[in-house]
């Protein structure tokens, strides 16, 4: 119950204000420690315990990524997109820096099925090359 | 002469016994391993291979139509070749799944999972058909061309699943404690 109540806090006070899932999935991932694979969350361990905090940052970040599995490329073309915008860096140096480290994957969560991870990776990559054609526009010959 | 014949014959015959009960697998002799895998097979199929919501997005026509439609050539390329293996993978994925199933029924547990007869021959007849959809989708048609194979495969083994998972409704925990300790022979003192 408690961590029903801890994700519930954590949805209305911080997740309700990153509209996109990709972001929420970004942004859950990275309270996560990489060597634990534990998730911290300062303020909500304040008002639950750290343990509960865990389990409901877990639940919202397994949430997140259910939600990204099940959209159309298209609308995760346009979450890429809006993403790469609000990083505030050239859309050359993102592209090229997802499409070499592929940070993404280090984002699902644990225990995530492996067939839904693989989908969600050539996902990513279909979509980082739209983006690029997007960018790059194949040149036009020119009429003389 | 003819009792060098009958001799190698039976040498012959001693070798290829020895050759057969060596190739047979280990798990057909019991212990808690195979029923583990069978149970996360079952867990496998149903959570992360057969959900409908997830086979739909995979061969879900909705992106193929949004990639003809706004996507240059070199990139649609790339988006068939990425769910053509998506596609595979999962073929393969539930076809392992499917197997470890039979593998373990057909190893250890057919003496506590009395199927009728005919429930078996269905069984069989479930998953010749999964396979052979499995494999009509794998090298004829690709993801797209027949989405109604998808439909197929995807049916053809939830009905395998369903089946097997009934067939193992015996393991309760209890039971499975059991046959854990029973392949595990007699406990040390």
């Amino acid at each position: 119950m408690d961590v029903q109540q801890a994700a519930e806090d954590l949805r209305r006070r911080t997740l309700s204000e990153i509209p996109r899932s990709l972001d929420r999935l970004i942004y859950l991932a990275s309270m996560r420690d990489y060597n634990t694979g534990l998730y911290y969350h300062d303020g909500l361990a304040s008002r639950f315990s750290q343990e509960v905090a865990c389990e409901a940052l877990a639940d919202c970040h397994r949430e997140a990524f259910r939600d990204l599995v099940g959209r159309p490329l298209r609308d995760l073309v346009s979450q890429m997109e809006g993403y790469m915008d609000s990083t505030h860096t050239s859309p050359g140096e993102f592209l090229t820096a997802w499409k070499k480290l592929e940070p993404y994957r280090v984002a699902v969560p644990v225990e995530t099925d492996p067939l839904s991870a693989e989908f969600l990776f050539s996902s990513f990559k279909i979509a980082l090359a739209i983006l690029e054609a997007r960018l790059r526009p194949a040149p036009v010959a020119q009429v003389a | 002469m003819i009792q060098l014949i009958l001799i190698l014959a039976f040498g012959v015959l001693c070798l290829s016994s020895l050759y057969f009960l060596a190739r047979r697998s280990p798990r057909a002799e019991g212990g808690s391993g195979p029923l583990v895998e069978a149970r996360q097979a079952v867990l496998a199929l149903r959570s992360g291979l057969l959900p409908p919501d997830l086979v739909a997005r995979i061969f879900a026509r909705e992106d193929l139509e949004y990639v003809q439609s706004e996507v240059p050539d070199n990139v649609r390329a790339l988006f068939i070749d990425e769910r053509k293996k998506i596609a595979l993978s999962w073929v393969n994925q539930v076809r392992r799944q499917i197997l470890c199933l039979r593998r373990f029924y057909l190893g250890s547990a057919r003496s506590y999972a009395r199927l009728s007869f005919k429930t078996e021959v269905e069984l069989a007849l479930d998953f010749a058909a999964l396979l052979f959809a499995c494999r009509a989708v794998l090298y004829i048609r690709g993801p797209f061309a027949v989405p109604g194979m998808v439909e197929t495969t995807a049916a053809a083994a939830t009905r395998v699943c369903n089946v097997y998972e009934k067939s193992l409704a015996f393991l309760t925990p209890a039971q499975l404690g059991t046959l854990a300790d029973r392949s595990a022979g007699p406990a040390r003192p």
